[in-house]
């Protein structure tokens, strides 16, 4: 009996050890938050789902980096860099380093490398959808609408970076100078630099081709990409290119369907995507803020942050003593710094630091939620493209094309009676009343090959230090982050 | 008690029939405190003649009077005893004896004799001594190259280990943890101190191997305590101490003289950054300065604080002396409560341990606190002679309110802003005419919210944040551990091991409405992650003894799965005051889950031999299976092997009669480390959670590698180990070499690629050292012991593979050749005694002499003043020449002394906190004192640039000015027993009572006061929770 029960005991036991080790599935895992790479671009309704992350990946933040909040966080270095844009204190430094341009002068800054390792990523994305569609299951318009925003996406990226990294595009000439590397795959092996031309004809090539796949697709909300939006990039990109004819085409086409904002709107309501002025934004909602990393966590007045309270931002005080008390603009900025005329429902807290010249432009949700919609592209510029580009090609109705825009924001304001560089000039002091704070400022004085001129204004010397940049100096190109030169020998650095 | 004077009569039976001499059968049974013993060695001394005990613990064996019968058993002391005229001997082995000499091995014990590797191990009544809260901590300075990093201030954390340098660059480098079989997924802070009967650290492959993929970077195992069969023991054990700071801060400037020395960082920058003749820089930095830092503490108009000569105004007088101190009114007196009581016992066949302890341990930062509760059974029961089966199973309940100081360099971290907060900023507001404190409605001071200070403390409040704010954790844990073993054939035992833990874990978030992160709106979180562990093993083990030869072998195999289930929530907008549950919040900012799996599987061997217990040899393999890699690359071998050598039993050793212990021994092994961090890093993965809005979306996240596997440790080991004049001097010396190879690298790739890098097995490195570990008693009589014991261990580690040519990583920079803790920084040359500006070597490739900002020095060197043209250098690095401890422990006969000290000598520590208060003009940044050996004027001559506010960025920029000697000495322990008398104890019916007196981490001495040494094994400083010291008084009874 008792040698029966240990032999049945000594069973029991060995047999766990056959239990316990068994299949050949024991030792597979899957995690539960990513899915496989081989299934992200099986069907359309997946390569959407990538084209929905491309749209979010513009509001993430990156490098682990409260400073790197997506687009906005690139939108704030770019007017960093410009006259227009004031900051009124060090509050907790974010942007002090663009604002005296030591991020993008150095190779070995983190801000240097955000742009060209942000878009890179959106680039790879946008690959993986455009080579993926033809082998996707699917319905044909799903796909077409997930290859023709993922083309524009590519197209933008790069020419988004084209302008900080490459020498400033010259019409008339070759444009032989670097560029940035073109990747239309998404591979990972080392490419080398393309020429500035070369960007120029593959970003037109995407959009041309995004235009024609976006013909039919009818978006939900504004943050995705429609035939719109393709064809406002392609106004921007030949604005850039000096291509007037096509700048003005394309931003006339672009423009339908939009209205201009009420003066009522242009004050109370701006940051709404959902007005029928903006063309292309992210709204960011409760789930998906980034708290301090948002865009309305640094440029907006009411927000509760260490940088906003310290620092609100300002425009040039030259620049705002340009702009006529009727029109709308005048008020969205506070020469006396108090505030005292906000929205209805909008107030800023005890310990906002108040300085002259800040701008009450964009808006936070509330002091303890820094959400706003982030503006990437308004039908205001597409007026002001089409002006500008008449304008320059000397055309009659550029005036006109102006009045359109501008009597809405000043209902004072008459045709202009400027012609010539006076109109262009006329034009373009309207655009950087229109566009402070939205990203604009260092792609147009790098676009029309003007110095930075800081003096005169507001700007705080010790905040500032930088007052003056030549035109033609190193500083207007963005170095190669060090990061990427170290990962790849065929990239060549731009002269220090 | 009826089995001790078995064995007492028995004894007495021998001595009196011994001096018959006749060949006879003697026969008898052996046991232990646990019951009948089979198995049992018993062997006639000196012939091949011996036996073993049978399933009873019975044995018969013939002899001549006279003879010596040994009884050995592993894991107990071995028992000689002559044949006497009684034909029957009864042997029962003693627990007590057996500490000294079984170590707790890799599924097992071993004969200390026999083991061929390298162990420490530290005792139940060694653990009992402190007063810790973390078990982890008494292994400071307890083993020779084992290196902790103290744990900081919060109670219940956890140091940081590091068993013979660093085992891996991006992979884990902590050693696996083993509690009662099973690796430990959770928080050392769950284990009840008391209930721990060993912790061995074990440091070679030999000792390691049967761990296989896991064992790279060392094993503790940590073994709980059993009952003692007949024996019924209650403990109780009261200690009541204080905790407080054991770092001092740092030394900094009051207000008196912060506010003229940032007058003369304002002038200079007019003067001598800028273009202004001095004499109109000092007007313009008397009327300016206040602009710069925005709060007067002082009797005096604004423009007036600072003189134009730049002294502080004669008649200028604090308003509110007393409340510009911001440590003050965070920190307190903290105390901490400890009650354990344990009662054990057992009958022949049941042995039972149970404890139940409470803990208060109290941060010595308001609000920040640990509170615990654990229950332990642990029962043993002989089901019939064949048949062993257990169960120990324990439960932890703890809640923790954490002092935030995650981030060295967060708002939020009161240590960081305390620290850095310049002392001319009061903590309550105050009238800004008269001084007096502006009280709210119900006549109460009121925070001072800072609109009127600058940098990043104006418009927070630290102190308001830590008393309004909440970081609480819960944590349940729940650990059960069965086994049955099985005798058969004779020399045959199978024991099937089951164990399941449980961790539930709950964090608690809350901001409050008022200041800091979560104004205006409030904001509150929760995180809940339950871990769930199970582990299954299987062991089949043979030993017997062929006359001199004994063979022991085992083989094993495991399943461990562990599955970590997360659930975040975050929500805003709070509703109603006093609640920081979800519900009271109206907005959902984050809301998520997700599981993680990992499971591994391993068949494993090993073989022990020895011959005449001279010579001893083992072999250990094992394959592992991890589910972290692909297919085709997740099984790996592992191995090791051993010998040593009792020299002390050969006839040329045993005739130096002042030599007692002499052991040879050395292992070689290759062992494995698959903590390469995710679980999934071998995969190309798309990631979720990129939804927009209400659209589901997924980015690209991680390219994988499918041929990605463990890092390889090839270990080897050789150490002599000793006793001497009757073991009074005993120690060993010991070096080793450990190679780690196929170590994991992020392998970059173009950034243009969209992907950062992808994971592989590039690099190797290497860490050798030289253990010393001498234990010697001074006095060794029964009423007076005196032990002192020191430790020394070498470490040199060198990097001798990469992926890249170099990598630079914050401070450090790894190249072939290099240390893994090589400083790579701006080559700080010294001051300008011209103008006092900071002066770097000049990198030649940046810029040339002739440049502005270049300069020649006097000796002809060139050097620069900006600091983006310094060169770069190795400039030394954090890894230490040696380290170790001492450590002494006296009694003298009812009264305890013992005390131990941990040192390290050479290093260094890249001390960033310093360099924080060392700025040159940082508006509302507190400065060091340090500072008041700046330079002047022209021809001072001091390593101290002036001070600037425009060169805050080149003067303070990273460089070797900020590294300083890591050398220390730190008096970790200082304990003080009183056992009372027995006259006394038998009046209060007790068994044994003890007063005590412990303290922890009682001073350091090193080169900075504020500094903490060894903060970080990479030398780098934050602004932590520096490590709390604590004395306690206590009292511990036994029934």
């Amino acid at each position: 009996m008792k040698t029966i029960n240990k032999l049945i005991v000594l069973i029991l036991m060995f047999t766990s050890v056959v239990f316990s080790s068994c299949d050949k599935e024991y030792l597979d895992e899957l995690p539960t938050e990513d899915i496989s790479a081989v299934s992200a671009t099986e069907t359309a309704d997946n390569l959407l789902a990538i084209v929905n992350g491309i749209h979010r990946s513009l509001y993430l933040t990156y490098q682990g980096s409260q400073g790197k909040g997506g687009i906005g966080a690139m939108m704030i270095q770019n007017d960093a860099l410009g006259e227009d844009y004031v900051m009124t204190g060090a509050a907790n430094g974010w942007f002090n380093n663009a604002y005296k341009w030591n991020d993008h002068t150095n190779a070995n800054d983190s801000d240097d490398l955000f742009p060209y390792r942000t878009y890179y990523r959106i680039i790879r994305n946008a690959n993986i959808v455009i080579n993926g569609a033809d082998g996707a299951t699917g319905d044909e318009a799903l796909k077409n609408a997930a290859k023709g925003q993922a083309l524009f996406y590519r197209a933008w990226a790069h020419f988004q970076m084209v302008q900080l990294y490459g020498k400033r595009y010259e019409a008339g000439t070759e444009n032989a100078q670097l560029g940035i590397p073109i990747r239309l795959t998404a591979g990972s092996g080392p490419l080398a630099r393309n020429t500035v031309e070369e960007v120029y004809t593959q970003v037109n090539q995407d959009l041309d081709d995004a235009i024609v796949a976006l013909g039919e697709y009818s978006r939900i909300n504004k943050s995705h990409i429609d035939r719109s939006v393709a064809q406002g990039l392609k106004a921007r990109v030949a604005l850039v290119q000096g291509n007037y004819l096509v700048a003005a085409e394309y931003a006339e086409m672009a423009q339908e369907g939009y209205t201009l904002m009420n003066a009522d709107d242009y004050f109370n309501n701006f940051s709404d995507y959902g007005s029928d002025e903006w063309m292309w934004g992210s709204h960011i909602v409760e789930d998906h803020t980034l708290f301090f990393a948002n865009y309305g966590a640094f440029i907006s007045r009411n927000y509760s942050s260490s940088n906003i309270r310290g620092n609100p931002k300002a425009i040039n005080s030259t620049l705002y003593n340009t702009i006529p008390s009727t029109d709308v603009r005048s008020t969205i900025f506070d020469p006396s710094g108090d505030h005292l005329n906000l929205p209805t429902g909008v107030s800023l807290l005890p310990t906002h630091g108040l300085r002259p010249y800040t701008s009450q432009k964009f808006l936070a949700v509330g002091t303890g939620d820094s959400r706003m919609d982030v503006p990437y592209m308004r039908v205001s510029e597409m007026y002001l493209i089409e002006a500008e580009a008449k304008a320059r090609l000397g055309a009659a109705d550029a005036a006109s094309a102006l009045l359109d825009m501008a009597i809405v924001r000043d209902p004072s304001y008459t045709l202009s009676t400027n012609t010539g560089t006076a109109l262009v000039d006329e034009i373009l002091l309207q655009r950087r009343w229109e566009l402070w704070g939205e990203g604009f400022r260092f792609y147009d004085l790098k676009r029309m090959n003007l110095p930075l001129d800081r003096n005169g204004a507001n700007h705080i010397q010790a905040l500032t230090i930088v007052f003056d940049v030549p035109v033609g100096d190193n500083r207007w190109q963005w170095l190669i982050p060090q990061d990427a030169l170290d990962a790849n020998p065929l990239l060549v650095q731009n002269p220090l | 008690m009826k089995n001790q004077l078995h064995l007492i009569t028995s004894l007495c039976f021998m001595f009196v029939v011994q001096l018959c001499l006749a060949q006879k059968e003697i026969s008898g049974n052996v046991s232990d405190s646990s019951g009948h013993l089979p198995g049992v060695n018993v062997i006639i001394k000196g012939t091949s003649n011996g036996t073993q005990t049978d399933f009873d613990g019975n044995y018969s064996i013939t002899g001549d009077i006279g003879d010596v019968i040994s009884f050995s058993y592993v894991g107990k002391v071995t028992q000689e005893l002559t044949i006497g005229y009684s034909s029957t001997i009864n042997v029962i082995f003693e627990d007590d004896n057996q500490l000294e000499e079984v170590i707790v091995i890799a599924y097992g014990t071993s004969k200390k004799d026999a083991f061929t590797g390298s162990a420490t191990q530290i005792k139940a009544e060694d653990i009992s001594k402190r007063s810790v809260t973390n078990v982890i901590s008494v292994l400071d300075g307890a083993s020779a190259g084992v290196k902790l990093t103290p744990a900081n201030g919060q109670p219940g954390s956890s140091p940081t280990i590091r068993i013979r340098g660093i085992g891996s660059v991006n992979a884990s480098s902590n050693p696996l943890i083993i509690v009662d079989g099973v690796e430990f997924v959770g928080n050392f802070s769950s284990l009840n101190p008391n209930d721990i009967e060993k912790l061995t650290v074990l440091k070679d492959a030999a000792s390691t191997s049967l761990y296989g993929s896991r064992a790279a970077n060392g094993v503790i195992l940590i073994t709980t305590k059993k009952g003692k069969s007949g024996e019924e023991v209650f403990t109780l054990d009261v200690s009541q101490g204080i905790n407080s700071r054991s770092i001092p801060e740092y030394e900094r400037v009051n207000a008196e003289e912060y506010y003229p020395l940032m007058w003369e960082a304002l002038r200079n920058g007019f003067s001598i950054s800028g273009t202004t003749p001095q004499n109109d820089a000092n007007q313009m930095a008397s009327n300016q300065i206040f602009g710069n830092l925005l709060t007067n503490p002082f009797n005096v108009p604004n423009t007036e604080i600072v003189t134009t000569n730049g002294q502080l105004n004669p008649d200028a007088e604090l308003l509110y002396p007393e409340d510009l101190n911001w440590q003050t009114p965070l920190l307190r007196g903290a105390t901490r409560s400890n009650v354990n009581f344990s009662y054990s016992g057992g009958s022949e066949k049941t042995n039972f341990y149970s404890s139940l302890s409470y803990l208060k341990d109290e941060g010595y930062i308001i609000r920040s606190n640990f509170e615990r509760i654990t229950g332990r059974i642990n029962v043993n029961s002989k089901f019939n002679d064949w048949l062993k089966t257990g169960l120990n199973v324990s439960a932890t309940t703890s809640t923790s309110n954490n002092a935030a100081d995650g981030s060295s360099v967060g708002l939020a971290n009161p240590f960081r802003t305390t620290r850095l907060i310049a002392p001319i900023y009061p903590v309550y507001l105050h009238n800004p005419i008269t001084g007096a404190y502006l009280l709210d409605e119900s006549g109460n001071r009121q925070f001072d919210l800072g609109e009127n200070r600058v940098g990043s403390s104006s418009g927070r409040h630290i102190i308001q944040e830590t008393l309004l704010n909440k970081d609480k954790n819960k944590t349940t844990s729940l650990n059960a551990r069965t086994y049955a073993e099985a005798t058969f054939l004779k020399d045959f035992t199978f024991t099937f091991n089951a164990a399941l833990d449980k961790r539930f874990f709950n964090n608690t978030i809350f901001d409050n409405t008022i200041v800091g992160d979560g104004a205006t709106d409030g904001r509150g979180g929760r995180d809940v992650i339950v871990n769930t562990t199970t582990n299954y093993n299987q062991l089949l083990k043979y030993n017997r003894d062929f006359g001199n030869h004994s063979l022991g072998v085992l083989l094993g195999h495991e399943n461990f799965h562990t599955e970590r289930n997360f659930l975040t929530g975050f929500r805003s907008g709070l509703v109603a005051d006093g609640n920081d549950e979800l519900i009271n919040f109206t907005t959902t900012l984050d809301l998520d889950s997700n599981t993680r799996n990992l499971t591994r599987e391993g068949y494993f061997s090993n073989v022990t031999y020895d011959f005449n217990d001279k010579y001893y040899l083992s072999g250990s393999y094992r394959r592992d299976g991890s589910s972290r890699f692909a297919k085709d690359s997740r099984w790996g071998q592992f191995y090791s092997v051993g010998a040593s050598w009792r020299m002390d039993r050969e006839s040329f050793i045993q005739k130096i009669n002042w030599i007692n212990t002499l052991k040879l021994r050395g292992s070689y092994g290759e062992v494995g480390n698959d903590d390469l961090g995710s679980f999934y890093i071998s995969q190309a993965l798309f990631g979720l959670g990129f939804n927009n809005q209400t659209e589901g979306g997924i980015l690209f996240s991680a390219i994988g590698n499918k041929d990605l596997t463990w890092e390889t440790n090839v270990q080897s080991d050789i150490a002599l180990e000793f006793g001497l004049f009757n073991d009074r001097v005993s120690g060993t010396v010991e070096y080793y070499n450990r190679k780690s190879k196929d170590l994991l690298f992020e392998v970059p790739l173009p950034v243009s690629s969209g992907v950062d890098d992808f994971p592989d097995n590039i690099g190797d490195m290497t860490n050798k050292g030289l253990e010393v570990d001498l234990n010697i008693k001074i006095v060794d009589n029964d009423d007076f012991k005196w032990r002192f014991n020191i430790n020394a261990a070498t470490l040199k580690n060198e990097i001798t593979k990469l992926p890249q040519e170099e990598i630079i990583n914050g401070s450090k920079k790894l190249v072939v050749g290099g240390d893994i803790f090589a400083y790579w920084l701006r080559d700080w040359y010294g001051v300008d005694p011209k103008d006092g500006s900071g002066l770097y070597i000049l990198d030649l490739e940046k810029g040339e002499v002739g440049d502005a900002d270049v300069r020649t020095t006097d000796d002809g060197t060139v050097v620069t003043t900006n600091q983006n043209k310094a060169k770069f250098d190795f400039v030394g690095t954090a890894t230490p020449d040696l380290f170790g401890a001492f450590s002494s422990d006296l009694t003298y006969k009812g009264i305890e002394l013992g005390f131990t000290f941990t040192y390290q000598l050479g290093g260094e520590t890249y001390d960033t906190n310093y360099s924080a208060l060392m700025h040159s003009g940082d508006y509302g940044v507190a400065l060091s004192r340090d500072i008041l050996n700046r330079w002047q004027k022209p021809g001072d001559v001091t390593d101290v640039p002036r001070l600037d506010d425009n060169q805050v960025a080149a003067f303070g920029a990273g460089s070797d000015r900020w590294l300083v000697k890591s050398d220390y000495l730190a008096l970790r322990t200082l304990r003080l027993g009183y056992n009372l008398p027995s006259f006394i104890i038998d009046k209060m019916g007790v068994r044994a009572a003890k007063l005590y007196i412990t303290g922890e981490n009682l001073f350091v001495i090193n080169a900075r006061k504020g500094l903490e040494s060894g903060q970080n094994f990479n030398g780098t400083t934050q602004n932590r929770f520096s490590p709390s010291r604590n004395i306690s008084l206590g009292f511990n009874l036994k029934f």
